[in-house]
């Protein structure tokens, strides 16, 4: 089961990562990609909230990069 | 500036497009506004993989307030009025640009929690959550909550099933694997943390490091860390990397009304005995890499994809959990002649064991997809979890970004998140060996008998445990949704819902916990965010920046200066700490022991006191939004966010009663404090002299209802005055100001005051009205920095009224009238539970600074700060020594 899930995650990462083989884009042609609603993090305040929130509930940390964050021994 | 480079850069380029179809001549840099916001646009792209990295591309500074809250949780019948675990949370978060390539971002977080969680998981059997009984005045007795017992026999079946029996009848009542929590309490504490991130930008390349600091009572962590950008490919892809280090430390002390009751043999190397304390040292190391790729598709969609690994040791469990252990021995059966067929277990409790080593390893990939028709973005998100704990969990997110008539936005969201259970996750533990087994070996001479005790073999339980249900397996639904509206080019504001549920039967693929672990949250979240680019980038509103030499007053004084123009706003944070610490006080003596001891407490129980405060810190984080509807008036609103932090000593000549005296790590209470709203008029203004008179009303918001826990099986009633949050009461805050200038010299006065509107709040008193006038002269040293010096007398009045009478049960069951400090059944006190120790006659000296910044895109920000030097204290009855106050301010003007 575990091993199933594991390669479907791989599955959708590597066909994700396939994808980009891609046509160039120009720079003119950015306007839609450089809209706020397209940003990698559209809600970047209420995202670290509820990561914050999310990791000190769940196992699995949301990033690897040290944010702190704290104990959570609550 | 390196967004500027980027704007020429593709300025250029798009300009030349456009050339064809433009009248010649026509200079480059006049592109219309929509083509600028364009391309400005499409250079917020580079840094697509963290997000930070991308948002760092402008100037701004942001506040949110957050408050997280959890459901009750099944107990099984058992009742228990213990509030769930709360967080309020303040976050500022400010980002600039140093120079044109170097950047400086900052962030501050605060969270105070307080509320009952989970302490271990035991058998619904074994009557983990105990009725707390209360004997009414008719005779009759009532269940008015539940307290934890982790240290108790049960019975089990033969085969090894918790089985409960009716004490009266002798019928079995249970026979059921059932786990249920033991809740326990957990009291106010606060976190702080600040962090920083310093970057420096090549046109197709960053670097950045940074660190930070997070700050417990009971965990320190400090951590740094490095990482990344490199676009290649014409700035399609992006590649990103991180490494990072994190130290924490933890030394917390033990809950000592658990603490005589958990086993921590495991831990006994790492346990330091204080003063009749337990605190439980350990050091954890976490080092941390990441990489991630960012591909534009095509130009609506973009698709990134990372990898990350997190190596921990050292030190990982949680101090305040616990793992239930029943050692059933299988001779046991019949021991107990009522019921011969049943084992008799003996309930212990151990603090959870977790492995001293943690790797794990995330990948995920988000997909982003602009939706034509709605002009919406799409964001789907995935990740994979996996340590060598035996945990794997994967979340989904999906994202829905709807800008709705330019100015507002609103994204709904909905996470998915399943995760199996580490290796190590037990509800509880049934062990087949006896806790401790005494045996008779042989007669000595006088035929009396020899015995020998063995106690439990540590090799038959598992060398692991943890019932802490985050590694337990399950799975987790959560929505919400995300409004932003902006204001104005510079101003936006943002609120936030989420609703969580925690389920075992969530999980993925089944097999998950059982539902007595199920639980819920809600995470609601309000925010501002000022765009200092937009503010300083000159959109057009030439005129509207306030005149740079105009002089501040000094850093500590509230409703110093007054917008100018109708339609002008200001946003500002001030901050203010407080620390009283040193030698207790009598009006203006040091007041001894003895005199406290028999003078500070004198309506209470005993007539005496047993404790006296050792220090106390104030926190006020303050946000301050002023506009100005018309140039004579300005309206003000100022929410507020309060910390406090509070230790006491035991008087000497007293001695301690460990059950009575709390005297150990202080009381720490935190959150939303009042909130002011305010009218500025203007009354005379020529070039040197200025008048105004403010009137306000300060809406009683900050709790004024806060207890100490139930401890040694006792409700202690209300916690002291000066550890409310607020006053409780609706206040009359007016004041009058002078500010007067003369080319480099300054100087100005003001009267205020603060009233209560109302003879008592909902706990039963007010506190005393203030008094304040204040005289300050400053000189202007350079054009961007100013100097002042301020003389402060204050008069604040003693509280009126008292807490109203809190009745619950005393140690030994029984109902009583009232348990606050100073009453029969708590009659440890000190002076910081009277209100004739609240408010005196103050002198003080604050010496300030003044920073404005005079040219550039930050230009007119102003920074202040100033202390103040306590000079005279008259103290009302016995009080704290004050050591002095540091006020911070920031504000902005529009």
């Amino acid at each position: 089961m575990i091993a199933k899930q594991t390669q479907a995650a791989w599955i959708v990462i590597v066909s994700a990562l396939g994808l980009s083989a891609c046509a160039p884009v120009s720079p003119w042609q950015r306007g839609t990609l450089a809209k706020s609603s397209m940003a990698i993090e559209p809600t970047p305040m209420q995202t670290m909230l509820s990561e914050h929130t999310h990791n000190s509930r769940e196992a699995a940390s949301a990033n690897s990069s040290a944010s702190g964050g704290g104990c959570g021994c609550y | 500036m390196v967004v500027i480079k980027h704007i020429k850069a593709v300025g250029r380029f798009v300009s030349g497009h456009l050339k064809a179809n433009q009248p010649k001549g026509k200079p480059q840099a006049t592109a219309s506004p929509a083509l600028q916001a364009l391309t400005v646009a499409a250079l917020a792209l580079p840094g697509l993989m963290l997000p930070a990295a991308s948002a760092a591309e402008e100037d701004e500074v942001d506040f949110q307030y957050s408050h997280y809250e959890e459901g009750q949780r099944d107990l099984y019948g058992a009742k228990s009025t213990l509030h769930p675990i709360q967080v309020d949370s303040v976050l500022g978060k400010a980002r600039v640009s140093l120079s044109d390539r170097i950047k400086f971002a900052f962030n501050y977080v605060q969270d105070t929690w307080s509320g009952a969680t989970p302490y271990t998981t035991s058998p619904l059997a074994a009557g983990g959550n105990e009725p707390i009984r209360q004997n009414t005045a008719s005779g009759k007795t009532i269940v008015t909550g539940a307290s934890p017992i982790t240290e108790t026999q049960m019975y089990l079946s033969k085969n090894f099933v918790p089985v409960a029996f009716d004490t009266n009848t002798g019928k079995r009542l249970l026979r059921t694997l059932q786990p249920v929590h033991v809740l326990a309490m957990a009291s106010p504490e606060t976190r702080k943390q600040g962090d920083f991130k310093l970057g420096y930008e090549w046109d197709e390349a960053a670097l950045n490091i940074g660190g930070g600091l997070s700050v417990e009572p009971d965990y320190v962590s400090s951590f740094g860390n490095m990482g990344g950008r490199l676009d290649f490919n014409q700035k399609l892809t992006t590649l990103d990397f991180g490494l990072s280090y994190t130290n924490s430390d933890t030394s917390a002390i033990m809950d000592h009304d658990a603490e005589p009751y958990v086993i921590k043999t495991a831990f006994a190397q790492q346990i330091q005995q204080t003063g009749g304390l337990s605190i439980i040292h350990g050091n954890r190391q976490d080092w941390a890499g990441s990489l991630g790729l960012s591909q534009i598709l095509n130009k609506n969609a973009v698709v990134t994809a990372n990898i990350g690994y997190t190596h921990s040791t050292g030190y990982m469990n949680n101090p305040y959990k616990a793992v239930t252990i029943i050692f059933a021995d299988p001779t046991s059966l019949g021991s107990d002649p009522s019921h011969p067929q049943a084992l008799v277990g003996d309930v212990k409790t151990f603090l959870e064991q977790r492995p001293n080593e943690r790797n794990q390893f995330t990948t995920g990939s988000r997909y982003i997809q602009h939706i034509g028709f709605a002009d919406a973005a799409l964001h789907l998100d995935y990740r994979f979890f996996h340590d060598d704990w035996g945990i794997n969990a994967h979340t989904f997110e999906a994202d829905w970004v709807q800008p709705i008539a330019s100015t507002w936005t609103v994204t709904p969201k909905i996470r998915y998140y399943t995760q199996d259970a580490a290796n190590f996750y037990y509800p509880y533990i049934i062990s087949k060996q006896a806790f401790s087994k005494t045996v008779i070996t042989g007669y000595d001479a006088n035929d009396l008998p020899i015995t020998t005790t063995t106690a439990y073999n540590p090799n038959k339980l598992p060398a692991n445990f943890s019932s802490d249900q985050r590694l337990s397996a399950f799975g987790a639904l959560s929505g919400g949704v995300t409004i932003n509206k902006k204001l104005s080019k510079a101003i936006s504001l943002e609120a936030g819902f989420e609703y969580y549920t925690h389920a075992g039967s969530l999980k993925l693929g089944g097999g998950g916990d059982g539902s007595y672990s199920d639980f819920n949250y809600y995470l609601v979240n309000g925010g501002l965010n000022i765009n200092l680019d937009a503010l300083g980038g000159g959109g057009g509103h030439d005129g509207h920046h306030h005149d740079g030499h105009h002089a501040q007053p000094p850093a500590g004084v509230m409703f110093g200066h007054m917008l100018k123009k109708t339609n002008d706003i200001m946003v500002g944070y001030r901050y203010m700490y407080s620390r009283q610490a040193g030698d207790m006080l009598h009006g203006t003596g040091v007041a001894s022991d003895k005199q406290i001891q028999n003078h500070g407490c004198v309506q209470g129980f005993t007539g005496y006191c047993r404790v006296t405060p050792a220090y106390m810190d104030m926190g006020m984080h303050m946000l301050d939004i002023m506009y100005a509807p018309a140039d004579w008036l300005n309206l003000m609103v100022m929410p507020q966010f309060m910390d406090m932090d509070m230790d006491m000593r035991p008087l000497k000549g007293v001695t301690v009663n460990p059950i009575q005296d709390h005297l150990h790590g202080g009381h720490r209470t935190g959150g939303i404090g009042d909130t002011g709203m305010y009218a500025l008029f203007k009354m005379f203004d020529n070039d040197i002299h200025h008048v105004h008179a403010t009137v306000g009303l300060s809406a009683p918001t900050g709790d004024v209802d806060i207890m100490i826990r139930r401890m040694h099986r006792k409700d202690n009633g209300y916690l002291h005055y000066g550890m409310q949050l607020g006053s409780g009461t609706w206040d009359f805050k007016p004041s009058l100001t002078y500010t007067g200038q003369l080319d480099d010299w300054s100087w100005g006065g003001q009267f205020s005051a603060t009233t209560r509107m109302e003879n008592h709040n909902g706990s039963g008193y007010a506190l005393g009205d203030v008094f304040q006038t204040t005289a300050w002269g400053g000189y202007t040293l350079t054009r961007w920095l100013s100097a002042s010096v301020r003389g402060i007398y204050t008069v604040q009045q003693q509280i009126d009224g008292q807490f109203n009478p809190v009745s619950g049960t005393d140690s030994l069951g029984n109902t009583v009238s009232n348990v606050n400090p100073g009453s029969k059944a708590n009659y440890s006190s000190g002076p910081m539970d009277y209100p004739t120790s609240y408010g005196g006659r103050y002198w003080d000296v604050g010496f300030g600074l003044n920073f404005t910044v005079p040219s550039g895109t930050l230009k007119g920000n102003n920074v202040g700060v100033e202390w103040l030097q306590p000079v005279q204290d008259n103290v009302n009855g016995y009080q704290l020594q004050r050591e002095g106050a540091f006020s911070a301010t920031w504000s902005v003007m529009f």
